[in-house]
């Protein structure tokens, strides 16, 4: 596949509003910023090829070459992606307490990870009022100081490129499904830099129907309330369609329509709703806020969900037939709309050559998943 | 003592450098020598981009009749005095003529635009090629090296107007640059600036 | 002591224009001088300056040119010969003060020298001062060369006096900044007292009060003084006449212009052909002198600069007589001869001269400069101005650039005068996207910060000099916080006023003389405004950015962020480095993705340089400042800075 370089990624994704500011472009040289949830270019750069560009979610993703090169098989469309074991799962007794989100299943693995060493340290996003903040964390202690789901899309991989800087060789990040796919974009060496080694050590993915916009949600909750007294951010199971603000003077209900008018046109191209290319995918269980649901895709992600449960940081159990069903069903309905409306504007390669798009299929299997 | 008399009326000299370099200096110094001995100088200089990285001029006119203008008009110059060479090159475009003398130094000074490695600098060789090309007579001494050696880069400038006392085609001698300085520097420096002078009028009889 | 107060009467130095002017003066007997950097003037006052406390004058550098006429004029109300200096557009700023001073008259002799700029050399505008003296009707005097230069400042005071009226003076840059032959006068040797009478009879011109009412009264004798300048100008020995007693053209000059006519017809060899008309008085124009030369031919060629100033006036007073001496043919600017914009030379004049008189004439071969031109082009790289290295600027406008588009509302930065003008260009990362006058960024800032009613809602900054705050920032800071303009205006404080050679101003505890003085604190004043202030070191890049980005964010009102950070070139600061800067070559990324080398192409300070052959960075360290900002850019930290000893 052929690399272009920082003019194309400014041309073909941010200024044509197909950033989702998820960082990978960040921290990887004086150029590429992230502020506020936007991706800034502070001056130009004369390369034709760069990591940025290869890095990059919205750039010539070849989801066969990905799905080879992480689980032996080309991609064929299976609506939650290439899975092992999927189950449901909350934080064991092990894990201190923390107010996280539903199961605490996340906050379960990565202080587990980084307990025993799997991981040297973890990538995850925290909050500053309403803003997302990346962190690098290498005391499990520290890691439930950053449970607690964010809505708005965050620049989570200038955190990672940090921590690659910063020398840490087997890295654990938290990640949504474009960011995982960054993730296995530049696992994969794209720019072929001589002597590279894989840092990441363990993908935790992160189930994610859509994001908001951090400067379009910020402005229009300061409207309502003062932001840096936010303590926690919510959206309950359906029927409630609304979210939940909570102060610490109680607790704000906006109704959710309102809200996805906040979520940028970029979340309608994205094929993945449970973070296909992951170790292991974390989501919410429907209807039981408590209680996470689990997919396990890689061998390394079941050893750790394996010993996990023994020591007692996590529990398991199985997922009812009905909700496995309904996953899937809500699974690839974002697939199926995303890929008719990337093929629409054009978005889509499905030839032999390199062209300067945001998705490479083969065109079978895109007529497959479509159909 | 000189006796060398103009060869016309008025005669034309450009000293140029970088912004710095102690080009205003070095033609104060000329000129003040000249006017002891009788002429009227009139000099034309910018001062602006002289700290900030830009090119600088000063066109000297040396007469026994006038005032002249501060700018030498087009094609003639008699004499360019250069203390960074590329500046030598560039002055020729407007003020060259197959006639004209340079005295140049080979201490290059890389402007911006060199330096953020987008121009290129020539080769010494090329622009020693490019001036007798555009020359009758060519000197080209490493003037700042030499200063350095006695003691101080900037007395790369006296150096040149040694050098250019022994070129030979102005009434320049010891005494008056000595007169000339005794008046604007310390005492104890004027041995190493005249050191300097005789030095700069050896270099060019090589 | 300096040598322009050689008692020796008969002393002949080479002396700049701007030192000559100060002769003159010296040689008046002035006695209070005021003045604001502006170049090419400022010598003026520096020079004065330098001989005040040994000959008793004051000497001045007031916050703006209109204070500065002011101060000049109490001299003169008071007896004392009196004298204000600036550059072109510096009489803009006083005009206000003149036209009215015009009208109430002056005392002892006062004399305003402006120094335009044409081809803007050190200017953003190559605006005229000569037509003020027509509009405010004062007598206008342009001295030929440099011997003039000094003797016609002497004259314009006792000029002055004669007419109890203010003198203009105009020098050019080509004159003020350029050298010449001088002989010396006599200095004089009285002793002056100061007192200012104003007990006696109201209109009474030296005894009465200094108003410029009854406006009626006031203008009808500003015409007579115009009246009494014109009788003397007719035999002004400043006004000369060169050439044949008939000849074929005549060219009327007058300034720098006089040496390159007197060039271009020597070089042309048109001496017996062409006449050359100088003028020294070039407003009133003396009719009859005018009528004499006029008559003797048809063809007329006037070669002045900037605007046709001389050449319009001459045309009227030709159109007045032409019943007496014919109809004339007129060359110069408005028929295209001599360019109306930019500066001239003796090839502009000997190009307009060779098309009237028909003469084909080459500098060089068509050859010759085909391969001048060529060898120019390929072999001698331009060099373009920037930002000395360690100068604060460089890294202000680097957290300005980033702050702005990190915040990506398309921010901008309407500029000033001063050094940091030159963020126009990319050395300073082309931030500044507005540039007029002293003080206009923060005004223009400040109409800009009342458009959110529009649907305005860009970021917006305005930068401004310490010394440009005390000229013309402070109304226009005064106005913003009134009105509660959303902008936020950045004073770039480096203690001084460094474009211009590093004068003092009211921020410094030091005036023109060398005295201690109070200093104004620049946060004090802005705090008392009613600004939100806040002060940061440029040096310190995160904090800069991050306090930027604070105050763009906030739309209250006007935010004042003070940038301090003392010039490279301030006489406390030059040659001494605080950091010893080296590169680990090992570790420069150079051109490879990771850095693309930020710091040769984009930060582009002189002191790194970028060595093609090893394809890594490198410190010049007799260019290097050691500010050690470099160090912090440097994306894999290649830069290393040290504590110099």
């Amino acid at each position: 596949m052929r690399i272009f370089g920082p003019n194309e990624l400014l041309e073909d994704v941010v200024k044509k509003d197909l950033c989702i500011g998820c960082g990978a472009c960040t921290y990887l040289c004086p150029y590429f910023r992230s502020y506020r949830g936007k991706t800034a270019m502070l001056f130009p750069c004369t390369l034709t090829e760069g990591r940025c560009w290869a890095y990059c979610p919205k750039t010539e993703v070849d989801l066969d070459d990905l799905s080879k090169r992480f689980f032996d098989r080309p991609y064929d469309g299976d609506p939650l992606g290439f899975h092992g074991s999927v189950k449901i799962s909350r934080a064991g007794s092990k894990v201190g307490a923390g107010s996280f989100q539903a199961g605490g299943t996340v906050s379960a693995l990565m202080s587990f990870a980084l307990n025993k060493g799997y991981i040297d340290a973890a990538v995850l996003t925290d909050r500053d009022g309403i803003l997302p903040v990346p962190r690098v964390v290498t005391d499990p202690g520290d890691v439930l100081k950053c449970s607690s789901s964010k809505y708005t899309a965050a620049p989570t991989l200038s955190g990672l490129n940090q921590a690659i800087k910063e020398g840490y060789k087997r890295i654990g990040v938290v990640s949504t499904p474009c960011q995982c796919i960054a993730i296995a974009k530049m696992r994969s060496n794209p720019t072929g830099i001589d002597d590279f080694t894989d840092p990441v050590g363990l993908v935790v993915g992160l189930f994610c129907t859509w994001a908001l916009d951090f400067r379009a949600f910020d402005a229009f909750i300061s409207e309502r309330i003062d932001v840096n007294k936010v303590t926690k951010v919510d959206i309950p199971p359906p029927p409630a369609e609304i979210m939940e603000i909570y102060t610490a003077d109680g607790k704000q209900e906006i109704p959710l329509d309102e809200i996805r008018k906040l979520v940028p046109d970029t979340c309608s191209y994205c094929i993945d709703m449970t973070s296909e290319f992951s170790d292991i995918s974390v989501g919410v269980l429907e209807g039981r806020p408590d209680i996470n649901t689990i997919i396990v895709r890689t061998k390394k992600g079941q050893d750790i969900v394996d010993e996990a449960e023994k020591e007692g940081f996590l529990v398991l159990d199985d997922l009812p037939e009905e909700n496995l069903e309904h996953l899937m069903w809500a699974a690839n309905n974002k697939k199926k709309r995303a890929l008719i409306k990337a093929k629409e504007d054009g978005l889509i390669n499905t030839s032999q050559e390199d062209k300067r798009s945001y998705l490479r299929l083969d065109p079978k299997t895109l007529k497959n998943i479509i159909a | 003592m000189t006796n060398i008399q103009l060869s016309k009326d008025p005669y034309n000299i450009i000293i140029t450098g970088v912004g710095g370099q102690g080009n205003v200096m070095a033609s104060r110094v000329l000129a003040n020598m000249l006017v002891e001995k009788g002429y009227w100088v009139t000099i034309g200089e910018t001062f602006g981009s002289s700290q900030r990285g830009g090119s600088v001029m000063s066109h000297l006119r040396i007469s026994k009749e006038s005032s002249w203008s501060p700018q030498i008009p087009k094609g003639r110059a008699d004499v360019v005095v250069a203390l960074e060479p590329i500046e030598a090159t560039r002055v020729l475009k407007d003020y060259g003529n197959p006639k004209v003398k340079i005295l140049s130094n080979t201490r290059a000074i890389s402007p911006v635009g060199v330096i953020a490695g987008e121009l290129d600098y020539p080769s010494m060789e090329e622009i020693k090629k490019s001036a007798r090309e555009l020359a009758s007579d060519v000197w080209f001494i490493d003037a700042t090296d030499e200063g350095l050696r006695l003691g101080n880069p900037i007395l790369g400038n006296i150096i040149m107007l040694g050098a250019l006392s022994g070129v030979g085609v102005l009434p320049m001698d010891r005494e008056g640059f000595k007169g000339v300085i005794s008046r604007s520097i310390p005492k104890d420096k004027i041995d190493i600036n005249l050191k300097a002078y005789d030095m700069g009028e050896q270099m060019v009889k090589v | 002591m300096s040598y322009l107060s050689d008692s020796n009467e008969g002393a002949r130095y080479l002396l700049m224009g701007n030192e000559a002017i100060v002769r003159g003066a010296l040689e008046a007997g002035v006695k209070v001088a005021a003045g604001y950097p502006g170049t090419p003037s400022s010598e003026i006052i520096e020079n004065l300056s330098n001989v005040g406390k040994d000959m008793n004058i004051y000497v001045e550098w007031s916050v703006n040119e209109k204070v500065a006429m002011e101060v000049a004029a109490a001299g003169s109300f008071a007896g004392l010969r009196s004298l204000c200096a600036m550059k072109q557009n510096g009489v803009n700023v006083a005009s206000d003060f003149l036209l009215h001073l015009a009208g109430s008259g002056t005392r002892a002799g006062m004399v305003l020298i402006p120094c335009d700029d044409p081809g803007a050399l050190s200017s953003v505008n190559e605006g005229e001062s000569r037509y003020f003296a027509r509009l405010v009707e004062i007598p206008l005097l342009e001295p030929g060369d440099f011997q003039e230069a000094k003797d016609m400042t002497k004259w314009a005071f006792e000029l002055s006096e004669e007419l109890r009226q203010i003198v203009m003076l105009r020098s050019v840059t080509r004159m003020s900044h350029a050298s010449g032959n001088v002989g010396f006068g006599r200095l004089p040797v009285s002793d002056v007292h100061a007192e200012f009478k104003y007990d006696g009879f109201v209109l009474d011109p030296m005894e009465g009060i200094v108003i410029s009412a009854p406006v009626d009264y006031r203008h009808a004798q500003q015409h007579e003084k115009l009246n009494k300048a014109r009788e003397i100008f007719e035999d002004c020995p400043f006004n000369t006449y060169n050439g044949p007693d008939s000849p074929e053209l005549l060219i009327i000059t007058s300034s720098a212009c006089t040496l390159y006519s007197r060039e271009a017809i020597s070089i042309l060899g048109l001496k017996d052909r062409v006449g050359l008309l100088k003028l020294g008085t070039t407003w009133p124009l003396p009719p009859k002198l005018l009528k004499k030369y006029l008559s003797k031919t048809d063809k007329i060629m006037v070669v002045e600069e900037v605007l046709p100033f001389l050449e319009e006036n001459i045309k009227i007073l030709a159109a007045e007589m032409a019943s007496e001496i014919g109809v004339k043919i007129f060359y110069g600017k408005n028929d295209g001869k001599i360019p109306m914009v930019g500066e001239l030379n003796p090839d502009i004049v000997v190009n307009a001269l060779a098309q009237v008189t028909g003469i084909d004439y080459k500098p060089v071969s068509d050859e010759y400069e085909n391969k001048a031109q060529e060898t120019a082009t390929g072999g001698a790289p331009s060099r373009e101005l920037t930002f000395c290295p360690g100068c604060p600027h460089r890294a202000s406008f680097w957290s300005i650039h980033n702050a702005l588009e990190l915040d990506g509302r398309k921010g901008f930065v309407c500029g000033d005068i001063g050094c940091y003008t030159m963020a126009i260009l990319p050395c300073g990362f082309s931030s500044l996207k507005t540039s007029h006058s002293m003080g206009s960024g923060t005004g223009i800032a400040s109409g800009f910060g009342k458009l959110g009613g529009f649907g305005f809602d860009q970021p917006v900054l305005s930068v401004c000099g310490d010394s440009t705050f005390f000229h013309t920032g402070i109304p226009a800071l005064v106005n913003a916080v009134h009105h509660e303009s959303n902008f936020t205006m950045v004073i770039l404080d480096n203690s001084g006023t460094a474009m211009t050679g590093f004068q003092p101003h009211p921020g410094l505890k030091v005036n023109a003389l060398g005295d201690e003085v109070p200093s104004i604190d620049i946060a004090e004043v802005c705090r008392a405004l009613g600004a939100r202030v806040e002060v940061r070191d440029p040096f310190d890049l995160e904090e800069t950015q991050k306090t930027i980005n604070q105050l763009i964010e906030d739309k209250q009102g006007v935010k004042v962020l003070i940038l301090r950070q003392i010039c490279a070139l301030s006489p406390e600061k030059k040659g001494k480095k605080k950091y010893e800067m080296t590169i680990d070559e090992e570790i420069c990324l150079a051109e490879n993705c990771g850095c693309n080398r930020l710091c040769t192409r984009i930060f582009r300070c002189p002191g790194l340089v970028w060595d093609k052959g090893k394809k890594v960075t490198k410190i010049d360290d007799v260019i290097c400042a050691g500010c050690g900002v470099c160090a912090d850019i440097c994306p894999v930290g290649a830069i290393k800075r040290k504590e110099a000893a």
